[in-house]
């Protein structure tokens, strides 16, 4: 008796983590980051439901990531490998050497990107990468159809030993949709590496012969995509508008809808695109040719239009009728699309904004509801330490939750991952050159150190750089939903792994001076600090590192617990603001009726911290 | 009912994730296909956090401004930020103090547009309750109770049990049964 078809409502990351277990990978390796995070956690439990003896690991970071899951290719296992779109930066050196040498085992890369930016230092479009590296791309428009394409994707590249991209928007990494489940494939596949130098270990001569060999893969499956009718179809059989529309990914499935609601569809021709490169050039040849113009809707950048080869019909970002920037949202689409029928008397749609409306909700003046660190924070006890100790300093800091530090004015630089490190020694230096002595402190979260900390601090040690690293160690990967971290020693099944302490690390960086403390103890922060600077400044001094512990309380709830002091405000206080300027916490606000400073309950999590905030000593502990 | 559109929200921290997700529940045991939308990642920390969600024949699980059927928004900002979403004749469920608190140029064009504005104190009744946590569900609970929504009582209250972690249960269900008496009134 077939069974009942299961349908389950699943995030786009948990469709593409079922697509993963569904094509019966062996292995998967991920470094969180947002919108890819969710991948990895999903096929984690996948793995737990079906009984699977899938390898899953929270890799340090992404190049680390990658060639774990390309080891087990090698090995003829099936591999995949998750990460964000700047994280396909961190591994590209993998990613462009391994297009060539290619893979056994198929593997699977997905790199999401982030169009808006939401969470991200860039709008950069991972299929570039996938044009770059010279490896083919699919480009999924919903959950579904990115578990499907997974599936595809493994496939493909086992055919053509060659790894594939998928990238998801973060509109497809965070859709939800009832998704339809189909079988786990399971592949009986133990290790096997068949040596093979000319290949594996190849020569620059030998990596010739590789490139051409790539080239001759790209062009059948360059073919291969011509005769696809999944991914690459027409909606729209007739002769249609004179203005025709190749699109793909969101943008496609926003443009439906939109054509939907406007009596259009059917008569406005869609070409979508699943597979961008290599794209399929006789399909498009031929749609453009049935239009007197094409418009192509495509995010985040021009991958698709800049490989089209007669581009003389063609609309889109290189003419300027897409915005070069920014998320093409439903409203963005719709007024593109306006404009273009309006231009060529295809149709006319009405406005869809309400500029009366809009203007008066601009009229009032709305506070920009920016991100901020929790009510509890320990990073923000240290931060508050760092401006009161070392007020006149360069901050260099990280990516993480602690970027937030922005708001108490103790972050100055966020560059990537490991920069707060890299460019503390690059500052030291250019100062240094001088004769000039500056204060400089370096914030990183304990994840981001074991992502990309070490090398930075060993190169800043070697060439003998003085600054003061403040480790902010919440003992967890906080910002994209509490990953574990080696220091941890938890691996992402849970199960047991090696800890590996961030002092013995700090040490074997070369780093003499380390010290550990809780940054709720603010005064003692600010003291040692203070120590810090004395050491950085002596002849022989280097780099000091503190190491400012305390969990993370979202994770650790019972780490709320472990101190609690309840905390009131004085009449002493008179509004001058200082705490919510200097300190930004949740819990504390302006009542401006009565202009003093007020402790919101909601938020406040007696942590005490504030205390020590209060320049004229208005926030007191309530006498128990 | 073959499509509906829905807004929710508010800040992070409010549960407008799990909000969105009683609703796409529902869609489910209605056999409608859902699609929606969600905020991960930094905005959690305080920041805006938006759901999107459409039940019935969608491609893309955003909201184009000026279609949405139905808003849940949890905070007074982020009410005035996301009416724009709303089509003539929609409704909004806003938490709020009391409709006298909300701009009255605002209000005056939203009942031009045809579209209604239920304005409750769900924060309060939840104070009340001693769950801050339970806002979210008792305004939902509240828009059933008005008989404006397509959900209905047993329906929303299966989602509920069915989803909701055992030690929260209890109180999500009374904060339901709280949010329902008021809209019924």
């Amino acid at each position: 008796m077939a069974q009942k078809e299961e349908v389950r409502i699943l995030l786009g990351n948990a469709a593409i983590g079922r697509g993963i277990v569904e094509a019966g990978c062996h292995v998967m390796t991920s470094y969180p980051g947002t919108p890819s995070s969710e991948i990895l956690p999903a096929v984690v439990a996948f793995k737990k439901e079906l009984g699977l003896n899938t390898y899953i690991e929270w890799s340090a970071n992404e190049k680390v990531a990658f060639d774990n899951a390309l080891a087990a290719s090698m090995s003829g296992k099936r591999a995949a490998v998750a990460m964000k779109q700047v994280g396909l930066n961190v591994a590209s050196d993998s990613l462009m050497s391994s297009a060539y040498t290619g893979v056994i085992g198929g593997l699977v890369i997905i790199s999401c990107d982030d169009p808006g930016p939401h969470s991200s230092q860039t709008e950069q479009d991972s299929r570039f990468f996938g044009m770059f590296a010279k490896v083919p791309v699919y480009d999924p428009s919903t959950p579904q159809e990115a578990k499907e394409m997974v599936k595809e994707a493994f496939e493909l590249s086992e055919s053509f030993q060659i790894p594939v991209l998928v990238r998801p928007t973060i509109r497809v990494s965070h859709a939800r949709q009832n998704v339809k489940f189909s079988p786990v494939e399971v592949f009986d596949r133990p290790a096997d590496f068949k040596k093979n130098p000319d290949r594996w270990a190849a020569t620059p001569r030998y990596r010739l012969m590789l490139h051409k060999k790539l080239n001759e893969s790209l062009i059948q499956i360059q073919e291969r995509f011509e005769n696809d009718t999944r991914w690459n179809y027409r909606i729209g059989d007739g002769p249609g508008t004179s203005i025709g529309i190749i699109t793909c990914s969101m943008s496609f499935a926003a443009l439906m809808d939109i054509l939907e609601e406007s009596n259009l569809k059917g008569s406005v021709n869609v070409l979508k695109i699943g597979t961008p490169y290599p794209l399929p050039q006789r399909k498009v040849a031929a749609f453009i040719n049935k239009h007197e113009k094409v418009l192509v809707i495509e995010e985040t950048d021009a991958v698709i239009e800049s490989q089209i080869i007669d581009k003389s019909k063609v609309l889109g970002r290189l003419t300027g009728h897409i915005p070069l920037q920014g998320e093409l949202v439903p409203d963005v689409i719709y007024n593109i699309l306006a404009g273009v029928l309006e231009e060529h008397d295809v149709a006319h749609l009405e406005s869809s904004t309400d500029a009366e409306f809009d203007m008066r909700i601009d009229e009032l003046e709305l506070p920009v509801r920016r991100p901020t660190l929790c009510a509890g924070c320990p990073e923000r006890a240290a931060f508050f330490a760092i401006r009161k100790a070392l007020p006149k300093a360069i901050y260099t800091s990280d990516i993480g939750c602690y970027t937030l530090g922005l708001n108490l004015n103790a972050v100055d630089t966020v560059l990537d991952m490991g920069a707060g490190i890299t460019l503390a020694s690059g500052f030291y230096q250019a100062y240094h050159q001088d004769s000039n002595d500056i204060a400089i402190v370096a914030t990183m979260g304990d994840s981001t150190f074991y992502h990309s900390g070490t090398a930075s601090l060993l190169n800043a040690v070697y060439n003998k750089a003085k600054f003061i690293l403040v480790i902010l160690d919440n003992e967890i990967t906080a910002m994209t939903g509490m990953q574990p971290t080696p220091g941890l020693g938890i691996t992402a099944d849970g199960s047991e792994g090696v800890k590996i302490p961030l002092e013995e690390l700090i040490r074997g960086c070369g780093v003499k001076w380390i010290r550990t403390i809780d940054p709720y103890d603010v005064d003692a922060l600010i003291a040692l600090l203070k120590e810090a600077r004395v050491y950085t400044q002596s002849s022989d001094g280097g780099v000091a590192a503190i190491i400012a512990r305390h969990p993370c309380l979202i994770c650790y709830p019972e780490a709320r617990r472990e101190v609690t002091v309840k905390v009131e405000i004085t009449d002493d206080c008179n509004g001058c603001n200082y705490c919510i300027d200097y300190f930004e916490c949740p819990a504390l606000r302006l009542n401006e009726e009565q202009d003093i400073v007020e402790i919101d309950r909601k938020f406040c999590v007696d942590c005490g911290v504030c205390i020590n905030v209060c320049p004229r000593g208005a926030i007191v502990p309530i006498e128990s | 009912m073959e499509k509906v559109q829905i807004i929710l929200a508010g800040i992070g921290g409010q549960g407008i994730l799990f909000s969105s997700r009683i609703f796409s529940e529902w869609g489910l045991k209605m056999g409608l296909p859902i699609m929606g939308s969600e905020t991960h990642g930094m905005s959690q920390r305080g920041g805006s956090v938006i759901a999107h969600l459409k039940l019935g024949d969608f491609h893309s699980p955003m909201i184009r401004g000026g279609t949405a059927d139905i808003l849940y928004s949890f905070e007074e900002n982020e009410t005035y930020k996301s009416l724009k979403f709303l089509r003539s004749g929609a409704i909004c469920f806003a938490n709020l103090e009391s409709a006298e608190r909300f701009d009255r140029k605002i209000l005056d064009h939203l009942q031009e547009k045809g579209i209604t504005f239920r304005a409750y104190d769900a924060s309060g009744a939840a104070s009340r309750m001693g769950s801050i946590m339970s806002t979210n569900i008792i305004l939902i609970g509240y828009s059933v109770g008005t008989g404006l929504v397509p959900f209905q009582y047993d329906d929303l209250k299966s989602v509920l049990e069915s989803i909701t972690k055992k030690t929260y249960l209890e109180v999500n269900l009374k904060a339901f049964e709280t949010g329902f008496r008021a809209g019924k009134e």
